[in-house]
């Protein structure tokens, strides 16, 4: 189960916020200012926090940063008592999941909590797919990534032989190890796996 | 009998008098009286009294006294300390010897016995006050001696006791020729007291009788003293006991003595007592009121004159006379005047009334009580001299408006009964209707007469008096919005913050509800914080309507650490935006202080934003402000510290001008406008660099202000 963290220098907000979001079953955990928060977690934080915009010392903004330098993916909803329009469009430009208004109803505080864990969740996904790729991709040889770079942008075997100076068998044999080293089955799903890695664009004579 | 002083000092003289006359009287005894002078305080010192004690030891040790007479106080001072070496066991009988000296010496040797005297000079001075009503100011005249010195002491502890309402000037220790000068410089409403003196200040001697002769010649103002043998020389008179008299009692007592009375058993008077004597000449001359002067006063030099023995017949003899001289005279003379005044009049009056018309002036004459004609017609035609016909105060009261009746009044009445002036800014409702505003200023004839005095129309600059006010109180209150324009994220958030916690908590226990067990204890908690967190948003808005509310000024008492302590609130979550830290150093809570509560608030605001602005090129770990206040005796002083950039030395005398701004969009009225708040407070508004970074605002008002002024302004 994620976790909720509230953070607010207002401890009357706090406690209400907690309530509200325990009663709408999340596991809640209150810190009363960013520097508390940064002193419990680490970077295996899983969960959404809940973040108020303006308070002393270090603010939700500066906290938003630091965490996005320590690459930590964890959702942010910010919450604020003044709609400040330039406030939250930064918030929102720098990756936060949403940007509501005090006083605001615990039903919809929930409801946009829940999109930023699943939305967190899929990115988590995605992205460990992404590493598994590249992992994958790291094993293969120089001329390997030549041929696949090629296969990718979709040229023939007989047009890559010509373009690497080597007979077509070469370029087969190439194909079938990279096949194997990426664990692709298919053709189709080879040219997936390479577009996920970006790799047509970049490698292209 | 030993005598404190000089053998030629009056007092010494007539004491030795009354002794003689007396016991010549009384006894048929062949009294034999020596007497032995100290010529204190001209001769003085222990050296000095060994030699005196030497000598009178050798000089009686063949016939030795039967009865020691002290007279004065130093003759007893010289007995007490040397009774045991000289004279011993000769009773010591003494005589005009101070009350203070002896309550100062309690108790004396058993065979020592006396008469004190009573010295009065506090009496002396009040009598002289009482006899002078229209004294001003007290002069008191000493010398340089030790005896001297000794007076000035006492009068110096003395007078304050008294309360007198005059104020008392000292001329102690001064040389003669300065003491003269200066009485020879005074005039009415002074008047002089002095014990004379043995020394001056440039080291002359005096018998003090000559010394009061001296300043009696010169003086232009009466001197009164407490001794009896200075009358004649000039001096008014006093409270004095008398010196003959006491020389008498003496020879009572030795009689007694004589006679075989023991010393115990004698029986004295309590005391020799002072009696008022006054010189009639004087009386006359000082103009007193002969009513002041006591029935069992002892009046010298009052001889009956001619007047007194021939009254009847002089005073119809001089009646004739002078009555037909004065017909005469007072016929030509009128004739004369007459007809030279009457040109003259007419001048003076033209101008008057010219003068008067152009500054809007009239006289008036009001009868304060209700018997004067009706004359309501001259009333309106006041302007003028000749026009000036007494009216009935209380036709006066009629036109004048019913706010101000009360007040106008009362301040009439209070004038006209005492010799107060009348000085009073009142609102008049004219016959067509219309309100216009006099100041009005005059005095009682007499008091409880009627009263005279001008009254000027001041509508004109009353209205534009008015006029300012309300620019003034409006342009205020714009600045005060535009503040709170600026705050308005701030403020937003000061409310949605309860509004959330409400919410919250509202929405939480709405779920609790559903429950199978309910947790009655954690929603009774919950209803708790609703209720605050309510009263929190409440009091914000409650905060936030009396400043955006126009009000006038209205000083009250108010805790200006409280004061301090909301305002930060109000501005908390601006200063958290632009990273700015608060300290507050606050005096002893409760500060209460006189003050205009929103418009105090509003110069805090205004200085803690400048404060905010001025830090904004700072790095945003040195954003400090500092918000002091300090009781400084009868005054209150409030400190904004910024750690900003300063301010400009060229710009530090223009900060506080309207419509001058260092900032790009600024209109330039806060400071202008904060200075004229502290302004109305009595106080004033300053500000200066600090020896480090940043700039101070200080503003500095009494703790206790008087109110009158601003009310008075109001009507």
């Amino acid at each position: 189960m994620d976790s909720v963290f509230l953070v607010d220098d207002d401890p009357a907000v706090l406690k209400s916020l907690s309530r509200a979001l325990r009663e709408d079953g999340w596991a809640v955990e209150t810190f009363e200012s960013a520097e508390a928060f940064l002193a419990r977690h680490g970077s295996a934080t899983r969960g959404c926090l809940v973040l108020d915009v303006t308070m002393p010392g270090l603010n939700g903004l500066e906290l938003q940063r630091k965490l996005a330098e320590s690459r930590q993916a964890l959702p942010i909803v910010f919450l604020t008592g003044d709609g400040d329009i330039p406030t939250s469009v930064q918030a929102i430009k720098a990756g936060a999941a949403d940007f509501l208004t005090k006083p605001v109803a615990s039903a919809i505080l929930s409801g946009v909590i829940r999109a930023a864990i699943e939305k967190a969740a899929s990115a988590r996904e995605s992205q460990a797919e992404m590493e598994m790729l590249q992992q994958r991709l790291a094993t293969l040889t120089p001329r390997e990534r030549e041929v696949l770079a090629a296969v990718a942008s979709g040229r023939l075997n007989k047009q890559i032989a010509g373009d690497l100076g080597v007979v077509e068998q070469t370029v087969k044999f190439h194909r079938a190890k990279i096949m194997e080293r990426m664990q692709a089955h298919t053709l189709a799903e080879l040219m997936h796996i390479a577009a996920k890695l970006g790799i047509e664009a970049t490698e292209r004579h | 009998m030993l005598f404190s002083n000089n053998r030629l000092l009056p007092a010494n003289i007539e004491i030795d008098n009354g002794f003689r006359d007396e016991i010549a009287t009384l006894s048929q005894r062949n009294v034999q009286l020596f007497s032995e002078f100290l010529d204190q305080p001209t001769f003085s010192g222990s050296e000095y009294e060994q030699t005196v004690t030497e000598y009178l030891r050798k000089k009686y040790a063949v016939h030795p006294p039967g009865i020691i007479i002290a007279v004065g106080d130093n003759a007893l001072e010289f007995m007490l300390r040397h009774h045991g070496d000289l004279f011993q066991s000769i009773p010591v009988l003494h005589i005009a010897v101070g009350s203070a000296f002896l309550r100062a010496n309690e108790p004396v040797p058993s065979d020592v016995v006396g008469i004190p005297a009573d010295y009065d000079s506090l009496g002396t001075i009040q009598l002289a006050l009482r006899w002078h009503p229209r004294t001003q100011r007290l002069v008191i005249v000493t010398g340089a001696s030790d005896w001297d010195r000794g007076r000035e002491a006492a009068l110096r502890t003395g007078i304050p006791a008294l309360n007198l309402a005059v104020t008392v000037e000292f001329l102690a220790a001064l040389p003669s020729d300065a003491v003269v000068n200066r009485l020879a410089e005074l005039g009415p409403g002074d008047v002089v007291y002095t014990p004379g003196y043995f020394r001056d200040g440039a080291g002359r001697e005096f018998l003090p009788r000559d010394s009061a002769a001296l300043m009696a010649a010169k003086s232009r103002a009466p001197i009164y003293a407490p001794y009896n043998p200075f009358i004649g020389t000039g001096i008014v008179g006093g409270r004095m006991p008398d010196f003959k008299d006491m020389g008498r009692q003496a020879a009572i007592a030795v009689n007694h003595l004589l006679d075989g009375v023991p010393l115990v058993d004698l029986k004295l008077p309590a005391k020799a007592a002072a009696r008022v004597n006054v010189d009639w000449r004087q009386v006359l001359k000082w103009k007193i009121d002969p009513a002041l002067i006591p029935i069992d006063s002892v009046v010298h030099f009052r001889q009956p004159s001619f007047w007194e023995e021939h009254r009847k017949q002089a005073l119809l003899i001089a009646a004739v006379i002078l009555l037909q001289a004065l017909l005469i005279a007072a016929l030509l003379v009128e004739r004369r005047l007459r007809r030279r005044t009457a040109s003259a009049l007419q001048e003076s009056e033209d101008r008057m009334s010219l003068a008067a018309r152009a500054a809007r002036l009239s006289m008036w004459v009001w009868e304060m009580v209700g018997t004067a004609r009706k004359s309501s017609a001259d009333a309106q035609a006041q302007t003028g001299a000749r026009a000036v016909a007494p009216i009935s105060f209380d036709d006066v009261l009629q036109t004048v408006h019913p706010s101000d009746r009360e007040r106008f009044g009362r301040a009439v009445r209070q004038s006209a009964a005492g010799d107060e002036e009348l000085e009073i800014e009142y609102r008049s409702v004219e016959p067509d209707g219309e309100t216009r505003w006099f100041a009005a200023r005059g005095r009682a004839e007499k008091p409880g007469g009627r009263m005279t005095g001008v009254a000027m129309d001041i509508t004109a600059r009353k209205t534009a008096e008015q006029q300012a006010e309300r620019d003034r109180s409006a342009l205020t209150h714009m600045a005060r919005v535009s503040i709170m324009g600026q705050l308005s994220v701030s403020i937003a958030h000061q409310l949605n913050q309860p509004l959330a916690a409400i919410l919250g908590n509202a929405e939480a226990a709405y779920k609790m509800l559903d429950h199978d067990v309910l947790d009655i204890a954690e929603l009774k908690e919950i209803c708790g914080d609703i209720i605050t967190q309510d009263h929190r948003a409440t009091e914000v808005i409650r905060h936030l309507g009396a400043l955006y509310k126009r009000g006038e000024l209205k000083l009250e008492p108010l805790n200006l650490n409280e004061l301090v302590t909301e305002t930060l609130n109000l501005v908390h979550t601006e200063l958290t935006t632009r990273h700015v830290t608060v300290t507050t150093e606050l005096a002893p809570s409760p500060l209460i202080v006189d003050g205009g509560r929103v418009h105090l608030q509003q110069v805090l605001l205004n200085l803690i934003l400048n404060a905010a602005d001025a830090m904004s090129e700072v790095g945003a770990d040195q954003r400090h402000l500092v918000i002091r206040t300090e009781l400084d005796g009868e005054s209150v002083r409030l400190r904004v510290i910024d750690n900003g950039t300063g301010i400009a030395p060229q710009n530090l005398k223009n900060v506080f001008d309207a419509f001058w701004t260092s900032k790009v969009g600024g209109i330039g009225v806060g400071l202008a406008i904060c200075k004229s708040i502290i302004a109305a407070h009595q106080g004033t508004l300053t500000a200066a660099n600090n020896g480090g970074p940043g700039a101070t605002f200080c503003a500095t008002w009494p703790v206790r202000l008087q109110v009158s002024s601003a009310v008075s302004k109001h009507g």
